[in-house]
């Protein structure tokens, strides 16, 4: 029979390794849900319609635009954010430290999104082409470094040499 | 940009979604990755008291091959077809088409029958659903219906079936022997919605004269177009009889009220389309002949 | 690819950091999502606004009504004009004074609305989502009229007026003054080109919109205001001042902050409205701009036409200029966002251009408001650099020609422009020639020629610019430092301005560290927080490298010499034998006699019997720095090649090359970040972005589905060639670049563009091409005269 359940229903999510249990408004998007209720304000929003990337985060493996999944959608989901991609000391991930090498970030805001999304590509096509690595770059957007220093933070983290352009050798 | 409320509803199965639709009426509506509803929530362009969430539902996942068909249950994920041996091996066009869907986060979250039944006119699944015929399965309290591609898209964001219908599953029929696959489109970046895009397919005899053949355009008009008189033009000569850029001309000559606007005339969307056509048509024949 | 023209490195110090490709020290907590932007901050009690905003541009509000929003569960108060616009008691920023033209300015719309997207009504709930839902609660009666949409309409002689009150659209104007010697040139000239050109409307689009909290205590009489902005002090005097609250009673804290790019320079009356709110409720309130206001009310830029006139001689020389320029300022604009005084006094540019005639008018509409996007004036170098490719078609010579011909050369400098500006510390011919040469010119015509008879179009455009960095005039003279160094040896800056991604952190340091002695890691700096920080005007101007940097630089120079002092007594050795580095001073030639950095701060604050007779305590010094001039000149040459698809119109980017002189680097990585964000901006405003409104006033372009910023697929891969010319205006020899980017990329891009034409080698130039995003990206290459 139909689940018709009216009212707030319960959610339980793994969230960085942690079971995080919630009754959000049906409404309420699992970025909020990660932001407020589970306080972990990394999960950026720039957009809440689901094209500037800065919400990307892990849902059972695959990484989705959290401002576009409503948190009541995600029960039994296993989250990571970018809180839960880096070590609790703070050493970085590999992705993390290619894009603190490669100048990959200025401001900093859209860099959550870009860190996800690049941890899933990497994770699907460990050696990406250069057009492989544009058009999986292509899901976030940033307005301060035009993508120079990602692209070469990419192909660092990939292990491939870069030049100062960030071209391949 | 919050949406409105809602009241939120799991459905356990295809036939409980059905019942949920059929109990709630108009003012349900049936979210899976809700890529495209998302948006237009949070944006309270729509609202629904209903929401009926279809994402977690076992019988509306999978991808079967049932000898010459491809049967893709509504609520797979974009990137499960993408992945798909058996898309690949059964129905290559949609293989080919996945990866101009968005961006790879969207697709991983997205469905194939979300974008079917949003009917979105310049999306890539509704025209290859349309170039190849594909049936359009569903269901509802009243039992299940096969609706056909032809006649399932009816305008903008708009289709065939009922309020209280839910789209099961599509049947792709697939084409076997000496066949080709193509598809090319123009947009403005990189995953966006096409300016005009078309898909291609063909099946050439062991003489290179064309047997089968199939073309739909997207972008172009209210809803994904076949070119039907650019097909029968191609039926039966052999290839390279008629020329890509006629075959584009021929195609764009079937779109009887082309999208027009003041910032994308239709002469222009018509000739970006023409030049889809011949792309598509020609990677088709390409991949016919070596495939 | 980096040409040295003068001494690195001065006696600032050693020179162990400025100039390296030192990594980031943001980055550890922004890469990890530990960053703190305005929506991060939570605070108990904290209740959160929505805004009511006109969807129609222009019209008489005839009611307003906001009982069923009241009455919403979780709804805790609705304000509307009525309630706010009468508590305002000064509105003016410091950029612009008390008195003069002061933009207009009201917190709500009370009497009538004057765009789409004006704000009516603010809605203060318990959260974000029932503020929303109470918002299409008030019912507003509006009265629509025609709207005053374009420049045109604003100038046609029936106009409405776009604020009652006022006699006409004019927001700001200087009009042509007679000059009977350029009329004589003009007349007498062998070739006179005229031409016009137009800029769409495009945005700033930082990816962290605005946001506030702000908590007024009314038991301690103090606010305190967490906000996104460029300059927290400019907000702190502000609200001083607009609300009656002591200065001393207001602590203003930016902690990470998304991008601004001009548009976060000044509070926008949303932001003042929730100051107010929470002024009112005594209890704080969050409001996070969305990116549909974000790009429907958030302020806008460019929106310029310009008419150029060049009268040339038969040798190709130009011997003078006529402009005629308007520009589209919206409704409500952000002080200083006209920039009609900077696009006259700066375009003659990199060019011998001997006599200007200006002339400008900046209109009213009923649109959103224009602010100062990077480059404000870049209409200058947007509408000379297509007239130079224009100009030169129609002389049957080549843009580069044309540009060697005129441009500024090294043996000319000093040189000072038609309009009074002395350049002399810049390399503006090494940079055309930079650029050409890492381009390939002459290869590239021979390529281009080539690609034609295959029926490929590749085109090349060039942009050459001087950019006036460093800017300090008013209450941008200045900025401060406090530098010390504490009992351990560390090394606290504590600035007036900070960072919304420009990688202060990192370069301040590297710059203290540098005139310190001591390692890099050992400098932390403050920024941010008006409860902690001196006064400073916040970024805009390519300022911070000049201007905040000179106050670190004067600060820790003070600091640095009190230490060698101490430790010139304590060594018995005289300050001018010592040497310090790397946290130890040393007498040189005799290594084993030396004192640590640290151990110096010991005896300066525990034991002050081990200081020279008479010295004071501690080790800190508080430095207000003013460079010696009030523009200092860094210059840039930009290549870029494109290729046009014939049938769809779409360009691709192929090469981008940029020719960068900002004087000596302080870190390379963040110069070469700089341009690229900037260039990607601009390519941005060319190719994808626009922001239009039809004839009712309805933006057109308030998502991200429409208002399309480029993404990793449209952009090419950046080439830097670097040229290092000393500034003379301040002590490291550093000039701003953070503008240029976005200055000279769009002529680039619309000059190759054009360049690619069919037409373009027939004279009657295409590179008219027309800069409407919206349209098909074919008709980039129609000209509508032909």
């Amino acid at each position: 029979m139909a689940d018709t359940t009216v009212g707030i229903p319960t959610v339980s999510v793994t969230v960085n390794g942690v079971l995080r249990r919630g009754t959000p408004e049906p409404r309420k998007t699992l970025a909020d849900f990660l932001r407020d209720d589970c306080e972990l304000t990394g999960t950026h929003l720039g957009c809440e319609h689901g094209v500037c990337g800065a919400c990307t985060i892990f849902m059972d493996g695959e990484a989705v635009r959290s401002c576009l999944v409503f948190a009541v959608q995600a029960e039994g989901a296993d989250i990571t954010t970018i809180e839960g991609l880096s070590a609790p000391d703070g050493t970085l991930s590999v992705v993390q430290k290619a894009m603190n090498e490669a100048h990959g970030l200025q401001c900093g805001f859209c860099t959550p999104g870009f860190v996800v999304s690049i941890t899933a590509l990497l994770r699907d096509n460990p050696d990406p082409s250069d057009e492989e690595i544009r058009q999986g770059l292509s899901g976030n957007l940033c307005r301060c470094t035009g993508y120079q220093g990602i692209i070469k933070a990419v192909k660092i983290a990939a292990g491939q040499s870069v030049d100062a352009n960030g071209k391949a050798h | 940009m919050k949406p409105a409320p809602f009241q939120y509803h799991a459905a356990n199965s295809a036939a409980d979604a059905a019942q949920l639709l059929g109990d709630l009426g108009d003012d349900a509506k049936l979210i899976s990755g809700g890529q495209s509803l998302a948006p237009m929530l949070a944006m309270r362009l729509v609202r629904f008291d209903h929401l009926v969430d279809i994402s977690r539902v076992a019988d509306l996942r999978g991808i079967d091959r049932n000898n010459g068909t491809l049967i893709v249950q509504a609520a797979t994920p974009d990137v499960l077809v993408e992945r798909s041996d058996v898309v690949v091996a059964s129905v290559p066009l949609l293989t080919k088409v996945t990866p101009l869907i968005g961006h790879f986060q969207i697709r991983n979250r997205g469905t194939i029958g979300g974008s079917i039944a949003h009917a979105d006119p310049a999306a890539e699944y509704p025209a290859v659903a349309v170039a190849l015929g594909a049936q359009m399965e569903c269901l509802s309290v009243r039992g299940t219906r096969m609706i056909d591609a032809a006649d399932y898209f009816v305008g903008i964001w708009s289709t065939s079936m009922e309020s209280d219908e839910l789209l099961k599953a599509i049947h792709f029929p697939v084409w076997s022997g000496r066949v080709g696959f193509g598809v090319a489109e123009f947009a403005r970046r990189h995953g966006d919605f096409a300016i005009a895009g078309a898909v291609a397919a063909v099946e050439l005899d062991s003489g290179n004269v064309i047997s089968r053949c199939s073309i739909a355009m997207f972008g172009v008009s209210g809803q994904p177009e076949r070119a039907l008189s650019a097909e029968s033009h191609l039926l039966g000569s052999s290839v390279g009889e008629i020329s890509p850029e006629e075959v584009g001309r021929l195609a764009i000559a079937d779109v009887e009220s082309p999208s027009d606007d003041a910032n994308m005339p239709a002469t222009y969307r018509m000739s970006v389309a023409a030049s889809t056509v011949a792309t598509a048509w020609t990677n088709a024949l390409t991949e016919a002949h070596h495939g | 690819m980096t040409d040295t023209l003068a001494a690195p490195t001065a006696n600032t110090g050693g020179a162990r950091f400025v100039g390296q490709r030192v990594q980031r020290r943001e980055d550890l907590r922004l890469v990890t999502g530990h960053g703190r932007y305005t929506d991060d901050v939570v605070v108990p009690g904290m209740l959160h606004a929505a805004f009511l905003r006109s969807d129609i541009a222009r019209g008489v509000i005839n009611s307003i009504d906001v009982s069923a929003a009241r009455q919403l569960d979780g709804v805790v108060a609705v304000f509307t004009g009525a309630d706010f616009n009468a508590e305002i008691r000064e509105h003016w920023v410091d950029f612009e004074g008390p008195g003069g033209d002061a933009s207009p300015f009201r917190v709500l719309a009370d009497t009538d609305v004057r765009f789409a997207g004006d704000p009516i009504a603010v809605v203060i709930a318990t959260s974000r989502y029932i503020a929303e839902d109470a918002c299409e609660l008030i019912e507003v009666d509006i009265e629509p009229s025609t709207p005053v949409i374009g420049a045109d309409a604003a100038l046609a002689a029936d106009a409405p007026v776009v604020h009652a009150g006022r006699a006409d659209n004019i927001a700001g104007a200087i009009p042509a003054a007679a000059d009977p010697v350029l009329d004589e040139i003009f007349a007498n000239a062998a070739h006179v080109i005229t031409e016009t050109i137009d800029q769409n409307r495009y945005l700033c689009v930082p990816m962290e919109t605005r946001g506030i909290v702000s908590q007024w205590d009314p038991f301690n009489q103090e606010l305190t205001v967490h906000i996104s902005t460029q300059g927290p002090h400019g907000v702190r005097a502000y609200i001083g001042r607009a609300l009656g609250i002591p200065e001393n009673r207001i602590r203003v804290i930016m902690k990470d902050v998304g991008g601004g790019f001009g548009q976060k320079m000044f509070m926008i009356p949303d932001e003042v409205a929730v100051v107010l709110a929470g002024k009112r409720l005594g209890r704080p309130v969050k409001w996070i701009e969305d990116r549909r206001e974000n790009l429907m009310s958030g302020l806008h830029a460019r929106d310029d036409r310009m008419t150029v006139s060049f009268a040339v001689d038969d040798t190709f020389h130009i011997l003078g200029v006529k402009c005629d320029l308007i520009e589209d300022v919206g409704s409500f604009n952000a002080a200083g966002s006209s920039s009609i005084g900077f696009v006259g006094l700066l375009f003659p540019g990199p060019y011998k251009i001997p006599r200007v005639g200006f002339s400008a008018k900046a209109v009213f509409t009923n649109t959103c408001g224009r602010c100062s996007y990077r480059g404000p004036w870049m209409m200058e170098t947007a509408a000379r650099e297509q007239m130079m490719d224009i100009a030169a078609r129609r002389l049957g010579i080549d843009p580069l020609e044309f540009r060697r011909i005129n441009v500024i050369t090294s043996a000319e400098l000093p040189y000072t422009t038609a309009a009074g500006l002395v350049y002399d510390a810049v390399s503006i011919d090494g940079s055309l020639e930079q650029a050409v040469s890492m381009v390939g010119y002459e290869a590239f015509r021979a390529e281009q020629a080539a690609a034609r008879a295959q029926g490929r179009f590749i085109g090349l455009g060039l942009g050459l610019y001087v950019e006036p960095s460093g800017i300090a005039m008013g209450n941008m003279s200045s900025e401060a430092a406090i530098v010390s160094i504490s009992v351990n040896g560390d090394v606290t800056a504590v600035m007036s301005s900070g960072s919304h991604g420009q990688s202060l952190e990192t370069t301040v340091a590297q710059v203290v560290a540098d005139r310190l002695g001591v390692d890099f890691e050992r400098v932390t700096v403050v920024q941010g927080d008006t409860a902690a920080t001196p006064f400073g005007p916040g970024t805009g101007g390519s300022r911070s490298a000049v201007i905040l940097n000179g106050a670190a630089s004067q600060a820790s120079g003070d600091v640095r010499t009190k230490m060698l002092e101490i430790a010139a007594h304590v060594l018995e050795a005289a300050t001018d034998d010592l040497e310090l580095e790397a946290g130890n001073i040393s007498v040189r030639g005799t290594p084993s006699k030396g004192i640590s950095v640290t151990e110096v701060a010991r005896i300066a604050y525990l034991r002050p019997q081990e200081l020279p007779p008479g010295m004071s305590l501690g080790l800190e010094s508080h430095a207000r720095y003013t460079p010696n001039a009030p523009f200092t000149f860094s210059n840039s040459c930009h290549a870029c090649v494109v290729e046009v698809d014939a049938v769809t119109g779409g360009v691709k980017v192929l090469r981008f090359i940029v020719s960068e002189d900002c004087g000596v680097m302080i870190n390379p990585d963040v110069v070469e970040g700089q341009i690229a964000g900037g260039v990607v901006q601009g390519i941005g405003g060319v190719l994808y972005e626009e922001m239009a409104y039809d004839m009712s006033g309805n933006p057109m372009n308030t998502t991200f589905v429409d208002y399309l910023l480029p993404t990793a697929t449209e952009v090419p891969i950046i080439e830097y060639g670097h040229i290092e010319t000393r500034s003379s205006t301040n002590p490291g020899g550093f000039k701003g670049m953070g503008e240029g980017g976005a200055i000279g990329s769009p002529p680039a891009v619309i000059n190759a563009v054009a360049d690619a034409s069919p037409t373009s080698s027939t004279g009657r130039s295409s590179s008219r091409c027309r800069r409407r995003t919206s349209a098909p990206p074919s008709t980039l290459l129609a000209d509508p005269a032909e």
